[in-house]
């Protein structure tokens, strides 16, 4: 089944990396991809932060996984390129 | 053009008449005037709008407001392209996505 469509992380491998490292949301993040995608986590977030914290309690002083900027995907040419660097 | 809803029972009547052709990865098709291109696409039948970066599996519309970016598409040249919220215009050229040529995702699994 997956779970992030961006990267297609599946649940059994997310539940099988959490497990076995017993990892926070964002270490379960990095370790699986699953969040890093084009949409920014916006489908799975929640998901993998509810699955990270089935296997260890919610460490209050981390940081939850949320939306980093850029909020949308953009390109560089917008972000300067020839043409547009207004 | 039989597979859009004219006549629904709360919105106002479709004006059938009103109609532009696209080019959709070189072929030509009839979409209405204004309409969204995923709506375009999925009335003439397409529902692939692009393959997966990685892994190629085939993609298209998911949520269709915009948020998840399954049906980003190529328009008239300019990459990421949401085909969900863009409105069809005479004469678009339409590319869709395809597998990479070589895989980004995990380098160590292949160079080391």
């Amino acid at each position: 089944m997956i779970i992030c469509r961006c990267e297609e992380v599946t649940y059994g491998e997310l539940v099988e990396t959490a497990d076995k490292y017993g990892c926070s949301p964002r270490e379960l993040k990095l370790r699986t991809r699953a969040g890093m995608g084009y949409c920014g986590g916006r489908t799975c977030r929640n998901a993998v932060d509810s699955i990270a914290h089935s296997s260890t309690k919610r460490d209050v002083s981390q940081i939850t996984l949320k939306y980093q900027p850029p909020i949308r995907p953009i390109s560089f040419s917008k972000l300067g390129g020839v043409g547009n660097n207004d | 053009m039989t597979r859009r809803i004219i006549h629904h029972p709360v919105l106002d009547r479709i004006d059938e008449t009103d109609t532009v052709s696209f080019t959709f990865d070189n072929k030509k098709y009839k979409a209405l005037r204004d309409e969204s291109l995923a709506a375009a696409l999925l009335a003439n039948g397409i529902r692939t709008l692009r393959h997966h970066e990685e892994f190629g599996t085939p993609r298209g519309i998911y949520c269709n407001i915009g948020h998840c970016f399954e049906c980003r598409v190529t328009v008239d040249g300019v990459q990421g392209v949401r085909a969900c919220l863009t409105p069809i215009q005479e004469g678009m050229d339409v590319t869709s996505g395809d597998k990479l040529l070589t895989s980004v995702r995990d380098w160590r699994a292949n160079n080391e």
